[in-house]
């Protein structure tokens, strides 16, 4: 557990250049700043599992545990309402050994995500999420099915043959937002300037939210402290 | 001697008997007492036993049961709608409103699983503690929104916890609903713990059931009444208590929580049980026992007894017969019975040596008295002593015995006792009495045997004092009997007595011959005298004193000379010769 324990970093680096260069959409409109920040996940003991402990046969025949982060399953994003088109995506989860990799994944409105199977055995997507309730079905490894998410909001995916499998599909109708590195940083590019609401969600802290003003051509920094205790 | 009266006090038969009866019935109580305390006593430790094995065997099941909910549980938790729609919900809870596709999701599981299951109550609790669905015949103490305590063990194992639902105790199984690494809701499989409940496990633990929640008692298999004296009692782990009067043992068989199930069993119960079983077995036996006692008392009564017995009829024949001569038989008992006739025979010796001296004494105070009485009359000197030895060798000549001999010389002396009432005018008249006069004499046999009769001891002797006056032609007094219906004695005296009268001398006479009182004797045979007794004395020799003839009455005193003279045997022609006879007993 002291492992996920990302320790409160306070020094950031100011100049992160934010580079114009790619397309943006936004850059077209108006004037944009860049957020960066950090992002502090505290776990907390009692929501956690060791998952070998619970249920030790539904982990034999994986090789080592995958190295993973509760900042992977982070995401910040600006979350007043605002709706920006941008070019859909195309991203994969992968479905390797009983697992959903990545666990989190945002996309822009109209992105399509790929679940191919990597594993000997048949696996199923399903989700009983409002925003996009499918099932696509059993397949087996190395077959591939895909689902175009069109609505914005947070997909649960799980796999009717493996129960402890899930992964979140995080939909969004504009491209601001961003998943923290190992080290809990985070840089969203082109945002427009203003004042604007920005959240960062894990699917059981639930959202952090700050006010940031983002001024034009400039960096704005946050910090976030997730805490993954009990929301309520 | 007096005769043994009819005592009040118990034969010393019954009272062995009851003695013997008492102690071996003490005895058989005792036993029945220690019996029954040494039953009881190991009851207690037989139920103790019993209890044990049994919380021992309801362990085992419990365990077995336990795990098997808990494997069920754990694979009910595996369901991946439930956790998907769980999960999902709980994303989505900021729109609360419109999840009632999720929850009848869940809902709907829970209901499959809950008819494969049949478990009374399966919930679903979000991550938050709130019910989102629940199923089962109870699922209405678990309704959707209530508020459950999660019960999350940190490696994600099931947990068995007791919780309260609307007041109702429900012994649940809580599984966290594991979603990778993260759990998402808690999973409950629970029963009431209820009085069926109790009863249930009642019927496995084979002892009443108890169960208790901080010290509260929420079910039991128990009557009211034991239930409500349970309330309150501090219930050990295992152990006696009492309730009321009764005892029971108590263990403690599982614990959940701050739940307590305890199973109880009354050691009353288990002894009446056991009692019942052995009561005919005791009874009989006892009954067995007493009726040995009863044949053990009475031979050892009997054995003390009937010496005892023996011996005091004997006395008692002897006191009605006064019959001391013989000596009592030892018993041979018992020494102190031995020595106790030994004693009596040594007093009946002694008393009868007095008897025989005060007897003796009475006879020589009596003889004196007939002696003073002939003295009366110069006349008759010695005519009473002189009539006992005439008696008593006509007797012996008839060959009698010798007491016969005894009572025949007695009665002789005191034949004329009754003359000590008639006067001496008419003892002593030298004239012929008159009519009147001959009236008094004949009265002194009957007087003779009044003055007799209170000395027992003459009670033989009394006919020949009464009847020595009888002829055998009846015309003798006082009764005019006749013939046989004389006593023998009675008639040997009147012919000793006649004789003598012949042949002694009189104020009014001179003694006659020997032969004349002979010849007299001869010719009033069968008339007088009886024929018996004269032909007796003819065949006696006899000693015949010659006094010189013409003799006066002082004659009488002197001693005679001797000299035998056979008495005829015959009766003679009558001879004119006096002669002065006395008779002496031949040698």
């Amino acid at each position: 557990m002291d492992s996920l324990r990302v320790c409160a970093g306070i020094a950031l680096s100011l100049a992160v250049l934010c580079t114009s260069g790619r397309p943006n959409v936004i850059a077209r409109e108006s004037a944009t700043g860049s957020l960066t920040g950090r992002v502090h996940v505290v776990a907390h003991p009692a929501r956690r599992l060791a998952t070998a402990g619970a249920y030790p046969g539904r982990i034999v025949g994986i090789q080592g545990e995958r190295e993973t982060s509760e900042l992977d399953n982070v995401v910040v994003f600006v979350s007043s309402a605002m709706q920006v088109d941008s070019t859909p995506q195309r991203v994969s989860i992968r479905q390797t050994n009983e697992e959903f990799i990545p666990h989190v994944v945002a996309v822009t409105a109209g992105s399509t995500v790929e679940f191919p199977n990597d594993d000997l055995i048949f696996h199923n997507v399903f989700s009983l999420s409002r925003a996009a309730t499918f099932d696509l079905g059993r397949y087996p490894r190395n077959e591939s099915k895909a689902r175009t998410f069109t609505k914005p909001g947070v997909i649960k995916v799980f796999c009717h043959l493996h129960s402890h499998m899930s992964a979140i599909v995080r939909v969004f109708p504009h491209p601001f937002f961003a998943v923290p590195d190992r080290e809990g940083r985070f840089t969203i590019p082109t945002v427009p300037a203003g004042r604007l609401e920005v959240a960062a969600w894990h699917e059981r802290a639930g959202e952090v939210t700050h006010q940031a003003t983002i001024e034009s051509g400039s960096a704005t920094e946050l910090t976030f402290s997730l805490p993954l205790t009990d929301p309520e | 001697m007096t005769t043994p009266a009819a005592s009040r006090s118990p034969r010393l038969l019954v009272k062995v008997l009851c003695f013997a009866f008492a102690v071996i019935g003490c005895v058989i109580v005792a036993v029945f007492v220690l019996f029954s305390w040494q039953t009881n006593a190991r009851l207690t430790r037989a139920v103790v036993e019993n209890m044990e094995s049994s919380q021992l065997r309801f362990a085992g099941i419990d365990a077995r049961l336990r795990r098997e909910h808990t494997l069920q549980a754990m694979a009910l938790a595996e369901n991946p709608t439930l956790k998907a729609a769980v999960d999902t919900y709980y994303s989505e809870r900021a729109n609360e409103h419109e999840l009632g596709q999720l929850r009848s999701t869940v809902e709907t599981e829970l209901a499959k699983l809950q008819a494969i299951m049949a478990v009374p109550a399966l919930s679903v609790t979000d991550v938050r503690g709130v019910v989102l669905a629940s199923a089962g015949p109870n699922r209405g103490d678990w309704p959707a929104g209530a508020r459950v305590q999660l019960r999350v063990e940190e490696n994600g194992a099931p947990v068995e916890t007791v919780v309260l639902r609307n007041g109702h105790p429900y012994r649940a199984t809580a599984v966290p609903l594991v979603l990778g690494r993260d759990v998402v809701g808690e999973f409950f499989l629970a029963s009431p713990l209820d009085d069926a409940y109790a009863v249930n496990v009642a019927s496995e633990a084979r002892a009443d059931i108890a169960i208790l929640l901080d010290g509260r008692v929420i079910a039991s298999s128990t009557p009211p009444s034991q239930r409500r004296a349970l309330e309150g009692v501090a219930l050990p782990l295992s152990g006696t208590i009492v309730l009321g009067q009764d005892e029971f043992v108590v263990q403690r068989l599982s614990s959940v929580d701050s739940a307590s199930v305890y199973a109880l069993a009354s050691v009353a119960t288990a002894a009446r049980t056991a009692t019942s079983e052995t009561g005919w077995v005791l009874l009989l036996a006892g009954a067995g026992a007493l009726l040995m006692a009863v044949g053990g008392s009475w031979w050892v009564a009997r054995t003390v007894a009937r010496p005892i017995d023996r011996l005091s009829n004997s006395l008692a024949t002897m006191a009605k017969a006064r019959d001391f001569d013989r000596p009592l038989q030892p018993t041979g008992g018992s020494r102190e019975l031995d020595t106790l006739t030994a004693t009596f025979n040594e007093l009946r010796t002694a008393v009868s040596l007095a008897e025989a001296e005060s007897e003796a004494a009475y006879l020589g105070v009596i003889g004196a008295l007939a002696t003073a009485l002939d003295a009366r009359d110069p006349y008759t000197a010695g005519h009473s002593q002189r009539v006992a030895d005439l008696s008593v060798a006509i007797g012996r000549q008839m060959q009698l015995s010798d007491p016969d001999l005894e009572t025949l010389r007695l009665g002789a002396l005191l034949h004329d006792i009754g003359k000590i009432g008639v006067s001496d005018a008419v003892l002593r008249k030298p004239t012929k009495l008159t009519a009147e006069e001959f009236e008094q004499i004949k009265l002194h046999p009957t007087l003779g045997a009044r003055i007799l009769k209170p000395l027992r001891f003459l009670d033989a002797q009394l006919a020949i004092v009464e009847l020595h006056h009888e002829r055998p032609d009846g015309r003798g007094y006082p009764y005019g009997l006749k013939g046989d219906a004389i006593p023998l004695f009675a008639r040997i005296v009147h012919v000793a007595d006649a004789f003598d009268a012949m042949t002694s001398a009189r104020a009014y006479r001179g003694a006659l011959p020997v032969a004349t009182a002979a010849g007299e004797l001869w010719r009033l045979i069968g008339i007088d005298f009886d024929a018996q007794v004269v032909q007796a004395m003819a065949a006696l020799p006899i000693a015949l004193t010659d006094p010189s003839p013409n003799d006066d009455a002082a004659a009488a005193d002197r001693p005679s000379s001797r000299a035998l003279v056979q008495f005829p045997t015959r009766p003679a022609a009558h001879t004119a010769q006096h002669a002065h006879l006395a008779l002496r007993r031949a040698e």
